[in-house]
């Protein structure tokens, strides 16, 4: 009987410690929060303070930001995200070029031999429809970022397929690659909402813009 | 039937191998966490966690004190539109012309031009009623015309509209003869706009007022 009670009484004050213990810390994901909080506050001011347009990829939020000053100009909502390799450093990245299957071309202009000609010219517009909206954006620290779009159609399905085959084949190899090599590798694949997002992102981010990878 | 035998023994250990090998691979470039991510990177203390969020709003009360306060032009060069707007009210939306994208190479491949609108923040440098349009050298070679040697030569009057906002660089917002065309990347650079719109920019805006293009 006297042993039941002190096992209560100690089964009640681990309780209670630990219940004490629990509310004095706070949890560790609070505390990984707010420090990629810190940090990403830090970085982003470093971006703000220049002239320039910069981007914010929020992967867990699932989001993309195209900014100036820290005022959000555009954003693209992200279907999924997925992930192979080391996560991108919370660091300025700049985007090094542009790779897609067909790229846009931009049109010559034939200056006029005659006058007449002149009055007749019509300018050929590189516009928004002309984007592609499946693209690779290549940023500095060996870090991929695939775009593309939902998949709607025949030829998308297909190139999803395609996709999907160099995702999950060919890049863990890379992958291996970079690691013995001691590189640094990270690939990120976003599956955008809508095709004229993926378009709008093809044109509003230009060769050497300057952006940062969040993880939440 | 050895031979054979060999053959598909070779196939399939080729096989298993390739397996392994794709397997080893998905398992080093599973996502590994961020570098705040790790266990034991960040200290499990209330106070220093409190410190972090409060330096954090610091920063961003920082950032959003770089957004301008003032009225401000955002220019969207892709669906060509353009925002009046001062943050929490837009006051204006107008569909405009941004640049083609174009190429125009001279005669003897000396000079190049590329007819994008920059992007990036800018500001309204100069206000111009009754613009005439300095022509420049390209709108020469592009006409298939000798380039003046005169300054007094260059000038087009009537082309800009009754307005004109210069941001730098020798670009503007300004007016057109070409109305059906706005919406439509077809400028050298410039922003056009539709009259009425123009002039409720020319009026709103001051020199200083900051523009946005992306």
């Amino acid at each position: 009987m006297r042993f039941r009670r002190s096992m209560r009484r100690s089964g009640f004050l681990a309780l209670a410690a630990f219940c004490v213990l629990f509310s004095a810390v706070p949890a560790r994901g609070e505390d990984q929060t707010a420090s990629l909080e810190n940090r990403l506050a830090k970085e982003e001011l470093l971006l703000a303070k220049t002239p320039s347009l910069y981007f914010i990829v929020y992967l867990k939020s699932k989001m993309i930001a195209l900014r100036s000053r820290g005022m959000t100009l555009q954003e693209w909502k992200v279907q999924s995200v997925h992930l192979w390799g080391d996560a991108p450093p919370l660091a300025a990245l700049m985007l090094d070029k542009k790779s897609t299957l067909f790229p846009p071309k931009r049109a010559k202009i034939q200056p006029a031999a005659k006058e007449e000609e002149a009055a007749a010219f019509e300018l050929e517009a590189l516009e928004l429809k002309d984007m592609p909206s499946r693209f690779t954006l290549f940023l500095s620290g060996g870090i991929q970022v695939f775009i593309r779009p939902k998949a709607g159609g025949f030829f998308p399905r297909l190139g999803n397929l395609g996709h999907l085959l160099v995702w999950n084949l060919w890049l863990p190899l890379k992958n291996l690659s970079f690691e013995l090599k001691k590189k640094p590798f990270a690939a990120i694949d976003i599956k955008l909402e809508k095709k004229e997002d993926g378009q709008a992102m093809y044109w509003a981010l230009p060769d050497g813009v300057k952006g940062l990878v969040f993880p939440l | 039937m050895n031979k054979k035998k060999t053959i598909r023994i070779s196939l399939l250990v080729l096989a298993a191998v390739l397996v392994l090998l794709e397997a080893v691979a998905i398992i080093v470039a599973w996502p590994r966490p961020a570098a705040g991510m790790a266990p034991g990177t960040v200290q499990n203390n209330q106070k220093a966690a409190a410190k972090l969020k409060a330096e954090t709003a610091a920063l961003d009360k920082k950032i959003g004190a770089l957004a301008p306060k003032a009225l401000f032009i955002v220019i969207d060069s892709a669906r060509n539109t353009l925002t009046l707007e001062t943050g929490k009210e837009v006051l204006l939306q107008a569909v405009v012309s941004c640049g083609s994208g174009s190429i125009l190479e001279e005669p003897g491949g000396k000079r190049k031009w590329i007819f994008d609108t920059p992007r990036g923040e800018f500001q309204v440098k100069s206000k111009v009623v009754d613009p005439t349009w300095v022509k420049p050298d390209w709108a020469f070679i592009e006409e298939g015309k000798e380039i003046p040697k005169k300054r007094e030569e260059r000038f087009e009057a009537g082309v800009l509209g009754d307005y004109a906002l210069g941001f730098g660089d020798g670009y503007f917002i300004h007016g057109t003869l070409y109305s059906r065309l706005l919406g439509r990347s077809v400028t050298h650079g410039c922003v056009r706009v539709g009259d009425k719109d123009l002039k409720a920019i020319y009026q709103a805006a001051s020199i200083g007022t900051k523009i946005y293009i992306y």
